[in-house]
């Protein structure tokens, strides 16, 4: 049995279709991550899953539970970490998580238990004792994911753990987040492609409702990105012949210090040799490692935001 | 108990809210003092009185002759026997008010049973009417009550009403005040789930009645405070209790919890706190036409059996007839309207809260 199985599920509103059609299999203990730019439909198949939203059509088993006829049973395997961040502000900390493991019926010796860990972990036992609605963004949101762990869930949807977290913050979610792989099933969201990079056992590219592309960060760079790109370092290019690049190539990006190109199929030496002869000194250039980021732009034709 | 954690958090999210509580706390001292100081302080001119004996018994005799007592009230001219001879008069001008007492009273009183006493009074005048209304229900029901009516001690039992225009008008402000609750818990509702916490709750295996239960908790506390200060102020400010305070109470309570069960249906129904203020909408009428502010009486016929399919008008019947000295047990018929009430707007808040769990 899968952890989380969907059958050709389907969400639309007034028409427009958020999730077209999803068939999805992730098994016990895996880290899935879905990618997909602004709109996609990440949660809203999240909310689908958490027993938020009806499916329009199709339907979807965790741990064999239909989600539409056993919600409750459900909902008594799943910990949600929502895209926004929801608290019950004039509680504190410990009131919050132990009102989510209240809902579980773990007693109060474990809740207590397993706030303390978590408290620690997201960094946030100093100010556990205080109302939350003072806390800043990244506190807020820290709690919000230890929220979704108290009541230590078999499941586990995080929609954009990290939005908003500083780097710091970010990395001890991650580190967090490895802790809890295998143990778990963990469907997250995201559009940090290191963070779906280095965690995730597999990830779903998701565009406008559908799966575009599914396999391993590797399987995905290997089978989706055909082409090639190369960085070039180099001081003070022009305007008029970035433009000219622009021109020659699928892609030209400035970035820090030089220039980056993608294009189908590219020679090496035609580049550096172009831009001498334009007068632009090269200090650098390397072949560039593809990216889920390249896979991304390639397969959806979007850029994810930053 | 998952409803008794909502419950707290709710609690917690109320007392914590500075703004909130003073409301809830602030709005009843505020409403009764400014009640009472409007109506409580002048000095109050005696009302002329006069009456129809139609029973011409000895225990009619004896009731009229108990009128005497009462300060409030003056006995004005002759005892008529009959009512023509007072309307003639009435029309001519000479007296303005008058009780009917009916045929059967002696027997009714012997039975020990209930009896509609009239109270005409001329249109130009119509406060007389309201301000004797409470004196001669209690001294009605208070003769009524007694095995041997010849017999009765009513050495001032009625005359405890000091002010008889707020003894009549504070169970209707009441209920209102108590009514607004219902704005406050659609609120507390609408708020959560436009913040998407309810939804997040939604996520936990929490079921409707536990989430319906856990939302109304917290207004239990709330209720009983503003009611005692209600009840508290009102005494403090010349609101005389002739009956039993703790039944006036239950009736209170009874009302609050309506109040709390519409707030539950309309929150499950609302999607943001704002939308609340369409609770207004019915709010104020409700409480007009349940004669919060004013005596239903003279509406039309089909208004008054409309607002008597609703809990309220039962609510200031009878918090008004228990106040003024009427037995609990007479005014049985309100209270099950009241619990009937409270059962189905719960009941109801359960059904709709469930049906917009999934959205
Ligand atoms: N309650 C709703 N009513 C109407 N349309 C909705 C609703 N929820 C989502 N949508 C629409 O469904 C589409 C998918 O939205 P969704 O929130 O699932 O995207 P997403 O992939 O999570 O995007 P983001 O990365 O910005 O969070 C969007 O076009 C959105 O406008
Ligand atoms: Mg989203």
């Amino acid at each position: 049995m899968d952890a989380i199985e969907t059958t050709n599920v389907t969400r639309k509103f007034n028409g427009l279709v958020a999730v077209a059609g999803i068939d999805l299999k992730i098994r016990k203990g895996e880290l899935f991550s879905l990618l997909g730019p602004n709109g996609a439909g990440k949660t809203t198949l999240v909310r689908m899953l958490c027993c938020l939203l009806r499916p329009t059509a199709g339907t979807a088993f965790i741990m064999g539970h239909d989600i539409t006829k056993e919600s409750f049973k459900v909902k008594g395997l799943i910990g949600v970490s929502p895209q926004d961040t929801v608290l019950s502000e004039r509680l504190n900390c410990w009131e919050n998580l132990s009102l989510v493991g209240k809902m579980h019926r773990i007693s109060s010796e474990e809740v207590r238990e397993c706030s303390k860990e978590l408290l620690q972990t997201m960094g946030l036992m100093e100010r556990a004792g205080e109302q939350v609605k003072n806390f800043s963004g990244g506190m807020k949101r820290r709690l919000s994911i230890a929220m979704s762990l108290v009541h230590d869930p078999a499941v586990l949807f995080l929609d954009e753990p990290t939005l908003g977290l500083d780097p710091q913050a970010r990395r001890a979610v991650w580190e967090h987040i490895a802790l809890l792989k295998k143990e778990k099933t963990i469907l997250l969201t995201t559009h940090y492609m290191e963070e779906a990079d280095s965690l995730s056992d597999r990830i779903g590219i998701i565009d406008e409702g559908k799966i575009v592309a599914l396999g391993t960060p590797e399987e995905l760079k290997r089978d989706f990105f055909t082409g090639c790109g190369m960085v070039i370092r180099a001081e003070d290019i022009p305007v008029g012949i970035m433009q000219e690049l622009c021109g020659r190539y699928a892609r030209v990006e400035r970035i820090n210090g030089g220039v980056e190109i993608s294009h189908g199929e590219l020679d090496f030496h035609e580049v550096v040799e172009y831009l001498f002869s334009r007068g632009v000194i090269v200090s650098s250039a390397t072949l560039k490692q593809p990216t889920l980021e390249d896979v991304f732009i390639q397969i959806t034709g979007k850029k994810l935001r930053e | 108990m998952r409803f008794w954690e909502i419950g707290k958090r709710n609690l917690k999210e109320i007392y914590r809210n500075p703004v909130l509580l003073g409301f809830l706390l602030g709005m009843p001292v505020v409403f009764m003092l400014v009640f009472c100081s409007a109506f409580g302080q002048g000095t109050v001119e005696p009302v002329r009185l006069s009456v129809v004996d139609e029973d011409q018994s000895q225990a009619s005799a004896a009731f009229v002759e108990s009128l005497e007592r009462i300060e409030v009230v003056e006995l004005w001219g002759e005892v008529y026997s009959e009512e023509a001879w007072a309307k003639e008069d009435m029309e001519a001008g000479r007296i303005s008010l008058y009780l009917l007492i009916p045929r059967g009273f002696q027997d009714a009183a012997a039975a020990g049973q209930s009896v509609d006493l009239g109270v005409v009074y001329e249109g130009a005048d119509p406060m007389a009417g309201l301000r004797v209304k409470p004196v001669l229900e209690a001294a009605g029901s208070q003769f009524l009550g007694m095995p041997a009516p010849v017999n009765v001690e009513m050495k001032g039992v009625e005359s405890k009403i000091e002010n008889e225009i707020v003894n009549f008008f504070a169970p209707g402000i009441i209920v209102f005040g108590l009514m607004i609750l219902i704005s406050v818990t659609a609120e507390v509702i609408a708020a959560d789930r436009e913040k998407g916490f309810l939804a997040r709750m939604l996520t936990t295996p929490a079921k409707p009645w536990e989430f319906i239960l856990g939302y109304s908790l917290p207004f239990i506390p709330v209720l009983i405070a503003s009611t005692l200060i209600y009840l508290g102020v009102g005494m403090a400010m010349g609101l005389t209790i002739v009956g039993n305070l703790g039944h006036a109470f239950l009736i209170f309570f009874l009302t609050g919890l309506s109040a709390v069960g519409i707030g539950m249906i309309v929150g499950s129904l609302i999607k943001s706190e704002s939308q609340a203020a369409i609770c207004w909408v019915f709010i104020v009428p409700l409480a007009m036409i349940s004669g919060a502010w004013w005596t239903v009486e003279a509406m039309p016929q089909g208004l008054q059996n409309f607002a008597g399919g609703l809990p309220f008008i039962h609510a200031i019947n009878a918090s008004r007839s228990v106040i003024n000295g009427v037995p609990l047990s007479a005014v049985m018929g309100d209270l099950y309207w009241l619990v009937a009430w409270a059962v189905v707007l719960f009941s109801l808040g359960i059904v709709f809260f469930s049906k917009r769990m999934v959205g």
